[in-house]
């Protein structure tokens, strides 16, 4: 493939499939620094299976 | 690429949760966020926290979409936002990198018939039981057991439900949680039950490989929890009642059995059919488990470029590191969109600022009615008449939805017209609609902190909708408490400070280099600082992954783009010797040899490393047949003729890891011993291996090696911290004299080659820790803001961690916190400016008597003290609004802005002057 | 014989992170409770100095809460 000015082509906005914990991590670092996020869920809401869970190692901090 | 949406028949501008459709729907549908354990409406909010907070109808149980009739949440929801007629959509999206974070699916032990999981009801699944312990699970957190909702006194787990089981369910990989998270399920057990209650645990090996994991164990055993190394052999219920008899195999082969009330499945982690589809429609290559399939180096890499995955789709993981890959992809998704950045973000126009503090008070009050979840209680036009006597009001209104979109252009013009300059509206939440209203006054002119929320909803209708008169009464006073405060507030500065977009990363190991080349390639300057004479460290040393590749070649290659990289200068020999200033603007000292050199930056990453425990232990340094993990990778690096006599090679594990001085495990030393073992096999095949461990902890998808290990033959032996091997010269052999568990014998042999598994130990640099104001843990590794939700954070704002300065850890671990530590510090250096202010302390310096008391107290070290003018000084980029200082402060010199004592006497004063 | 119900006046000083996230998790789950007190926001329980307390009281409340 011959060589193309990329930066015409590039888009500024990245698709995360999945709202769990890392989807949504990864959705938050994307819009601060400065990409569009579509952040892409199955389920009426994000959350995913950490916030079925009822605390969490070391703290026993609430998964909320 | 295309996305289907899939109808949700509530529209998500018009539905205020108010929970009227949900109450008023006659159909009733199993609750998945509560493992099927109770029943939903058909007419649902997933959990009571999720976003967006909105109702969605399930079609699947909806009456109507069954029957055509019934429309009783339309009928009764007040916003009118049900519709029906709400259809698939097909979203076409422009985007430059697509992130899979699609996560896992708890194994589903049904296939079992050994432990009966779809018969007997006390036999529960670890995600199962996670709801049972819950406050808003079935049982409201009051431990019982499903059958008869008795309390349990004796609960049994089993481990390695779906993992590491290549017979039943077919998953060989070990999930790398379950043991962790049943640990945690007996300690939370025994804290929830009211009444003493006795936990045991039956398991093959404890896998307790992560950060502080072991003293966890430690403490769960301390505190009567009992491991049982044993093999299931049956589980039945005791016929007439629901108890559950536990017959096992215990290591040496004797059938024991014990009664429980209840057992829990620690059940693995696998993933889901629909997500090994969507991999197939992406051209994703997936693994022999269904994981996505990446290579050590490209941690958050798929097989697809612009296509990258982070989380359990990559393999079992837990939540800090789902967390830390979630970052470190989209830093890795976005290297190449570097030239694109803030092109498709949208930014905001936005009207000057008012200046209103000359102004005598004009407040507005703005009462919602919620629809009827607060009028339908409240009195509202009592309230808003109530309102209209207050002091300073000059404007009131009655709202239907105050928060609806047409009511925030509404209030715009209403501040406007009547020259309102302070807003209070009584409604719901803060927490969950401040912001919203604090845009409406920025679109307004004004100060974003003139705005104050009397919560009548979730505080008053909703907890007193028995009692109208009294919460009549109670929003009254919490409109005038509002009221109150809000006619003392004063606009709230937030200034821009300069940002030095440029980093400083020290240690130029694998993690230095990898987190500076990703911030180099994101187009921002890098300081990488070495304090040996070349780039590389430990890694350099070492032979091969578990996946087999080698990591010499690798990591010279990464010093290369290193070097060649012009936005990167390498700092080599040099040390830091101070650092001074907070995010955005730090200043740090540089030494190398005689000179100095200031180095100025925004962000800074840790990634300082560890090193190899020297063992004075199992005849190390006294016998040239004893030797480290290192060592003999140095055979292997340079096929040295030593290799080629070798008959006997043994392997003594946690050597300086899981004592009295490193309570820990070091984690890549299991792994690390079978790569050697299994080379030795592939050099040699009648080579003799034995392994002498505690537990063996290839976690994830390393567990394949312990399988092809003992497959090729190579011998395992367990031994106790209280019978240790004994290691004894013989000739240019060593003798190791051990006990058999299973034979229950002492036995002996004569290896060539006596490889120590030696811990890996952090360099516990207390000067760095100070230096850089960040704190240590009692091993001395590098202490994150928060284990499980900030891994590559400090408490400190614009410094990050990674690597082993962290924990021991892998090559694939250690790049993926260098992409994620970037990721964070990207986060920084995107900014223009550095916002600072807003809710922060302030110190009046006539009145500070110079005592120290904030100075000390202060959590984020933001307080300093300006020894010239004998007076504390608050850093507003560093404070972050808790108050502690001006609770402290005796002379009262400390203002908490937006929450000084003169708006809190305000408030408590108005709130009991009825 | 007349007797007048005691009703106390209660204050609490709130932290906007976790106890009065649960005031609002209890409206949400409609959990009834006497209307008796009265809710102050502050964002961390730190920021309660004793003064505060005192103030409470001696503005007439019978018991002072803090949750944090």
């Amino acid at each position: 493939m011959e060589k193309k000015d990329d930066s015409k082509e590039l888009e500024g906005a990245v698709a995360v499939i999945g709202g769990g914990i890392a989807g949504m991590q990864t959705a938050l670092d994307l819009a601060n620094s400065g990409y569009y996020v579509y952040l892409v869920e199955k389920t009426a809401g994000i959350g995913g299976v950490m916030a079925q869970l009822d605390k969490t190692f070391p703290t026993n901090d609430c998964s909320m | 690429m295309t996305v289907t949406q899939h109808p949700r028949f509530v529209d998500l501008d018009r539905c205020i949760a108010c929970g009227t459709c949900a109450e008023k729907c006659p159909k009733k549908a199993n609750d998945s966020y509560n493992e099927n354990l109770v029943k939903r409406k058909a007419i649902y909010v997933p959990y009571s926290q999720t976003v967006p907070l909105k109702y969605a109808i399930d079609p699947e149980n909806c009456i109507y979409f069954a029957k055509g009739k019934c429309k009783a949440c339309e009928k009764f929801c007040p916003a009118g936002a049900i519709n029906f007629n709400d259809a698939e959509k097909e979203i076409t999206l422009q985007v430059g990198s697509i992130i899979l974070a699609p996560g896992f699916k708890s194994f589903d032990p049904s296939s079992y018939d050994t432990y009966s999981y779809t018969n007997l009801p006390n036999v529960v699944t670890a995600i199962e039981f996670e709801r049972i312990l819950s406050a808003t699970g079935p049982f409201m957190g009051h431990l019982v057991r499903p059958s008869d909702n008795k309390e349990p006194n004796k609960i049994a787990w089993f481990q390695c439900i779906g993992s590491r089981d290549i017979n039943l369910c077919d998953h060989g990989y070990c999930s790398s949680v379950c043991c962790m998270y049943a640990i945690k399920q007996t300690l939370i057990a025994k804290e929830h039950s009211g009444i003493p209650i006795d936990c045991a645990v039956f398991y093959m090996d404890m896998r307790t490989h992560g950060k502080d994991f072991d003293r966890y164990y430690e403490n769960a055993q301390k505190s009567g929890v009992r491991f049982i190394r044993s093999r299931i052999h049956s589980l039945s219920q005791i016929a007439g009642t629901d108890d559950l008899l536990v017959r096992y195999a215990t290591e040496d082969g004797t059938l024991e059995q014990e009664i429980f009330d209840m057992v829990v499945l620690s059940t693995g982690l696998e993933i889901d059919k629909s997500i090994i589809e969507l991999a197939a429609r992406l051209g994703i290559k997936l693994d022999n488990d269904n994981f996505s399939l990446t290579d050590t180096f490209h941690p958050v890499a798929t097989s697809v470029p612009g296509i990258y995955a982070c989380g359990a789709f990559s393999g079992p993981k837990d939540i800090p590191s789902s967390v830390t890959e979630a970052s470190a992809a989209a830093c890795a998704a976005t290297e190449h969109l570097a030239p694109v950045r803030f092109t498709r973000t949208k930014s905001l126009d936005l009207p000057p600022e008012k200046d209103v503090t000359r102004e005598a008070p004009r407040i507005g009050v703005f009462v919602c009615n919620c629809g009827i979840n607060i009028g339908g209680v409240i009195k509202v036009p009592e309230v808003v008449e109530y309102a209209r006597t207050l002091p300073n009001v000059a404007y009131v209104e009655e709202n239907l939805f105050t928060c609806s979109q047409d009511t925030q252009e509404k209030i715009t013009e209403v501040i406007k017209d009547k020259g309102l300059n302070r807003v209070v509206v009584a409604a719901c939440s803060p927490r969950t609609h401040e912001s919203l209203f604090q845009e409406t006054l920025i679109n307004a002119g004004l100060n974003k902190y003139l705005v104050e929320m009397a919560n009548i909803r979730n505080q008053d209708s909703w907890v007193h909708s028995e009692d109208p008169d009294a919460a009549t009464e109670k929003a009254k006073d919490l409109v005038r408490m509002a009221v109150a405060k809000t006619a003392l507030l004063t606009p709230l500065r937030e200034t821009d400070l300069n940002n030095i977009r440029s980093a400083l990363v020290l240690g130029g190991g694998v993690a230095g280099m990898t987190a500076a080349l990703s911030l180099a390639r994101h187009g921002y300057p890098v300081h990488l600082v070495e304090k040996s004479e070349a780039l590389g460290g430990n890694a350099l040393r070492l032979y091969k992954t578990h996946k087999g590749e080698a990591v010499a070649s690798y990591v010279q290659g990464l010093v290369r783009a290193v070097e060649s990289e012009k936005l990167i200068t390498v700092h080599l020999d040099s040390i830091v010797t101070n650092v001074d200033g907070f995010v955005g603007n730090f200043k740090t000292d540089l030494s190398h040899g005689s000179s100095r050199e200031v180095i100025e930056h925004g962000v800074a990453i840790l990634a300082v490393g560890a090193k190899e425990y020297e063992p004075k232990e199992y005849l190390y340094g006294e016998h040239d047949a004893v030797m480290t993990h290192l060592e003999l990778d140095y055979l292997f690096l340079h096929n040295d003729t030593r290799l080629d006599g070798v008959k006997n090679v043994a392997f003594i594990q946690c050597v300086g890891s899981r004592n009295q001085e490193n309570p820990y495990c070091s984690k890549v030393c299991c792994s690390h011993s079978l790569v050697s073992a299994l080379e030795l096999k592939r050099r040699k095949k009648d080579i003799n291996v034995y392994i002498f461990y505690r537990d063996i902890r290839t976690y994830g998808k390393r567990e394949i090696l312990y399988r092809e290990a003992r497959e090729k033959g190579v011998l395992f032996f367990r031994y106790s911290l209280d019978e240790k091997p004994v290691v004894s010269p013989n000739g240019d052999r060593v003798q190791i004299v051990f006990r058999d568990p299973v034979l229950d014998r002492r036995l002996a042999v004569n290896a060539d080659i006596l490889c120590l598994a030696t811990a890996i130990i952090s360099h516990r640099d207390q000067s760095l820790a100070q230096l850089f104001k960040v704190p240590l843990d009692m091993d001395g590794w590098l202490l994150e803001a928060h284990q499980k939700l900030r891994p590559v954070d400090f408490p400190n704002d614009g410094i990050f961690l990674c690597g082993m300065a962290h924990y021991p850890k892998p090559i694939d671990e250690s790049i993926a916190q260098a992409k994620a530590a970037a990721s964070r510090a990207l986060t920084i250096l995107a900014k223009e400016k550095i916002k600072v202010g807003g809710i922060v302390s302030r110190i009046v310096p006539e009145l500070c008597s110079g005592c120290f008391g904030c100075v000390n107290v202060c959590p984020y070290g933001a307080i300093t003290f300006d020894y010239d003018k004998q007076i504390a000084v608050v850093n507003e980029a560093l404070c972050k609004g808790c108050g502690a200082c001006a609770a402290t402060c005796p002379s009262e010199a400390v203002i908490l802005m937006g929450f000084d004592k003169e708006e809190l006497y305000a408030q408590i004063t108005s709130a009991l002057s009825a | 014989m007349k007797t007048i119900e005691f009703e106390p006046k209660i204050i609490a000083f709130v932290c906007n992170w976790c106890a009065y996230g649960a005031a609002d998790l209890a409206g949400v789950s409609r959990l009834q409770y006497p209307p008796n007190i009265r809710l102050i926001r502050i964002m961390c329980s730190a920021t309660v100095s004793p003064h505060f307390i005192l103030k409470a009281f001696q503005s007439g409340a019978d018991g002072v809460l803090v949750g944090g």
